[in-house]
């Protein structure tokens, strides 16, 4: 089962698709991500590395919008993550800035050796905060933490503009892969105690995430405790 | 035997004479009576019945023993008799088993005789019996290979509302298998056989693969929730009707009726209701802001397109046979379809309102982009989406350019006069300004590009051409110098707008071609302004036109050194001060650079008409007196003070 969670549903498809007709992967949620911040912070190479497991070197800039998804597991539950990774180019926001509607989580992407990128935060989250709904969870990443070397912006310091705006914050690599996995799964659990707290509507349209009831375990939902770290399983 | 008992004196005397007597004592004496048993035992037996010891016993005795003697004999005789009789009767009985068994073996000879016939039936039918349990065997196995079990059986057959299982298909496979395995036995003796399962084969596939349609078909319509879960049966169907060509069809159109409903109704929620308690807003609520209004229902398109597209892509993960992408492609148009009404009532209401000849270009940059993105997704298969979206890219292009020209036309409706400072005309800025607008607009566009690079020629040649004509009109009622000037002027700023932009190298080479054209007017005048008020237009003139036959130049009439020494007078002046000398339109150009360059060629101009006279006073045939005095500065000396 764990490792039915680890694999990229788009691997899944032609890796092992006659395990998958034994073994159900049917999701809970669906959760709707968007990853948002200036370009060349490396947004694409997050989703990259999350959904391929892969570090893509030459990655060219994103046109208006891609998207991947990736079924995880959270507290015992499947969910489906739909998301969609918006150009960082200024003359894009136009286009990108529609796709925030309806954003159940956002990754907020800045660049640890970049201080423009980190200043420029405010703006983005201005913009998220006016396009999603309040309950949408923003996580705030700084990017490239494998650079210590030209390390622009401190640990402490995003970790403050984090807290004193509410934002998850953590610092990963999309090169080496570390905390990417948790930069998607901490904004899941947070999205998932909103809605066992019941300060996330299901019944709401738009409100990012989508609830199977005809799945299995839907059930149970309420008997789980609350603030689960070990149901993610990496 | 009474002497024995004797007593022993009567042996003491016998001497050394030996008589037969003796010896018979001796023997008897010697005998050892202890030691014989028999003779113990034959007197314990005499004791038994010589009881009285008397003469006339004694006597008896022999006769007695005798007697005694006989009458054991004949008791020995008498049950001897007995005996024999006994053995007699035994030898009898056994004479009878003997020929009893004599009987009974000629009997069993006869009787196995009679039973031979019945063992060679018996190991017959063994033989027989071996043969067909062998033979239910292989029909058994024949059977397990070519058949069914009542169980997969029922599973096929089922009722219409038992769901489908794992089970199912496996015993679907087994079908096929088995229809393929018979094969095999047509090309063996077996072909009726093989015929008849075959038949049975194909109905039964027929029944179950119909079985198995109604199911899916059912399962698709259910699937009209705005999330739609594709479970794993479901996949597993669509691999089982891949075989099915037209039921694999029908279930996909199902499908996409399904979801072309949900997709309807989920976009017509976004555009109305938006999320419970109103965030997010639905989407009408922005219809004030076209270019937001029609990004967001384009974006909610595109990810309701991907996510369609996802679905599909669950569902058919397990399918095989060519041409997935394509059905997928298709199915993802048919979904799309129901949306493209509501999307184009909108979108044309918005163009046909006419938001201004920026807003409509945005809009139309912004749904070429979105054609392009949500191509990405459908492929290029002819989704009616992608054909809606280009329709209204083309209409909202084509309502942009009537924007254009209309304002173009405007322009040359009423041509104003050039503004007294012969800077650009309050129309021209105007134009520059919207002209700005949309280049910018497209060059922050979406749009790939090659496809932007044919827009931007129609755009300026839409632009820039009425404008350059309604400039040259506007300046046609004025004199050269001011003509030069406000042409120059308006080139140069059209040629400052123009230059942010790419693809204009071309405009640019034109334009930078006019404006040179209307410079050396302008440099022209210039030098000749200055040779008039200096006095030396009329000398300059003549000396240029003179000819040697006309003999020397210094008789010509004003051109004697007296003349010739007032202009050089007034000459002086100008080259104390040459800045004082410079036309009124010059100081009207907005470019200093333009202007640095006309006084820079109209001085070389004067500079080169002075050297002219200066050769042609210096030139003795021309018979001035003292040429020095009337012209005392030489060319050199010119050129370095006005330079």
């Amino acid at each position: 089962m764990a490792k039915r969670m680890d694999i990229g549903e788009s691997a899944l498809t032609d890796e092992d698709s006659a395990t998958m007709a034994t073994a159900p992967y049917n999701y809970s949620y669906i959760f709707k991500y968007i990853i948002i911040g200036d370009m060349g912070v490396g947004k694409s190479c997050l989703l990259h590395q999350f959904t391929e497991k892969k570090f893509m070197a030459d990655c060219p800039h994103t046109i208006g919008v891609e998207f991947g998804t990736r079924i995880i597991e959270v507290s015992g539950q499947k969910i489906k993550l739909q998301i969609w990774d918006t150009a960082g180019q200024e003359r894009f926001r136009a286009v990108t800035r529609s796709y925030y509607r309806g954003a159940a989580g956002a990754l907020m992407v800045y660049d640890i050796t970049r201080r423009s990128t980190y200043n420029h935060l405010s703006s983005w989250l201005t913009d998220a905060r006016n396009l999603t709904n309040p309950n949408t969870v923003i996580i705030l990443i700084g990017n490239k933490a494998d650079l210590e070397a030209q390390r622009d912006v401190t640990y402490e310091e995003a970790k403050q503009f984090a807290e004193e705006n509410g934002l998850l914050f953590l610092e990963a690599s999309a090169k080496t892969g570390e905390n990417v996995e948790d930069a998607f799964l901490e904004a899941a659990k947070k999205i998932y105690q909103n809605i066992q707290d019941g300060s996330l509507d299901l019944n709401a349209a738009e409100s990012g995430v989508q609830h199977k009831p005809s799945a299995p375990q839907g059930g149970r939902l309420t008997s789980e405790p609350q603030p689960q770290r070990e149901g993610c399983g990496c | 035997m009474a002497d024995t008992a004797a007593p022993p004196q009567v042996a003491a005397p016998a001497g050394p004479g030996i008589n037969p007597l003796a010896r018979k004592l001796n023997k008897i004496l010697e005998t050892r009576l202890d030691n014989d048993k028999e003779m113990l035992e034959a007197l314990k037996a005499l004791s038994t019945f010589f009881v009285e010891n008397s003469l006339r016993t004694r006597r008896n005795l022999r006769g007695d023993i005798e007697r005694r003697s006989l009458a054991i004999n004949e008791e020995f005789v008498h049950i001897f008799k007995q005996v024999k009789e006994e053995l007699e009767s035994i030898n009898e009985d056994v004479q009878a088993m003997s020929s009893c068994c004599e009987d009974m073996s000629s009997r069993l000879k006869a009787a196995k005789e009679q039973t031979q016939d019945l063992i060679v039936k018996t190991t017959k039918l063994q033989a027989e019996n071996q043969r067909l349990e062998m033979k239910a065997q292989v029909a058994d196995a024949f059977i397990a290979k070519f058949q069914l079990t009542p169980d997969e059986m029922n599973l096929l057959r089922g009722t219409k509302d038992e769901p489908i299982t794992e089970d199912f298909f496996k015993a679907l496979g087994r079908v096929k298998q088995i229809h393929d395995d018979v094969k095999i036995l047509l090309r063996t003796n077996q072909q009726r056989a093989g015929l008849e399962i075959m038949e049975q084969m194909a109905l039964l596939q027929e029944t179950s693969y119909e079985r198995l349609y109604r199911w899916t078909q059912n399962e698709c319509r259910t699937l009209t929730q705005e999330s739609c879960d594709i479970s794993p049966v479901l996949a597993q169907a669509m691999e089982a009707l891949q075989d099915r060509p037209v039921l694999y069809k029908y279930t996909l159109d199902e499908f996409g009726t399904a979801r072309r409903s949900a997709v309807v109704r989920g976009f017509i929620d976004a555009l109305t209701r938006g999320g419970l308690g109103g965030t997010p807003r639905p989407i009408e609520m922005h219809s004030h802001d076209p270019l937001r209004y029609v990004g967001d229902m384009l974006a909610w398109l595109h990810q309701a397109t991907a996510s369609e597209k996802e679905h599909l892509e669950a569902m058919l993960k397990l399918v095989t046979i060519q041409g997935v992408e394509e059905n997928i492609q298709e199915v993802v148009g048919h979904i799309t379809e129901g949306v493209c009404r509501p999307l184009k009532v909108r979108i044309e209401q918005v163009i046909v309102a006419e938001p201004g000849a920026v807003l409509l270009y945005k809009i139309s940059n912004l749904l070429k982009f979105y054609h392009h993105t949500i191509s990405g997704i459908v492929g290029n298969s002819a989704a009616t989406l992608l054909t809606t979206i280009e329709e209204m890219h083309l209409l909202s292009k084509k309502i942009f350019f009537n924007s254009l020209s209309l304002h173009a036309s405007k322009l040359m409706d009423k041509v104003e006069l050039p503004p007294p400072d012969l800077g650009p005309s309050s129309a021209l800025n105007q134009t520059l300004n919207l002209l700005r607008e949309v280049l910018a607009s497209h060059d922050s566009s979406v749009v790939p590009l090659d496809a932007r690079q044919a827009d931007f020629v129609q755009v300026l040649s839409c632009v820039l051409d009425p404008l350059l004509q309604m400039c040259t009109m506007s300046a046609s009622n004025l004199g050269t110098a001011d003509m030069a000037t406000f042409m120059v002027n308006s080139l140069y700023m059209m040629k400052t707008t123009l230059a942010l932009f790419e693809f204009t190298d071309k405009r640019l080479e034109m334009l930078q071609f006019q404006i040179e054209a209307h410079l050396d007017t302008l440099i022209n005048e210039q030098a000749s302004y200055v040779l008039t008020r200096a006095g030396l237009s009329y000398i300059y003139n003549s000396v240029q036109q003179h000819k040697p036959e006309q003999g020397p130049l210094s008789n010509l009439p004003s051109l004697d050194s007296v003349s010739l020494k007032v202009a050089m007078a007034q000459f002086d002046r100008y080259l104390s001060a040459p800045d004082s000398l410079l036309m009124s339109q010059l100081n009207f150009l907005l470019s200093a650079t333009v202007k640095e360059q006309i006084i820079k060629q109209s001085t070389e101009l004067v500079c080169r008409a002075y050297s002219e006279i200066y050769a042609a006073v210096m030139d003795p045939s021309n018979k001035y007196k003292d040429p020095e005095t009337i012209l005392h500065r030489s060319p050199h000396q010119v050129q370095a003070l006005l330079s």
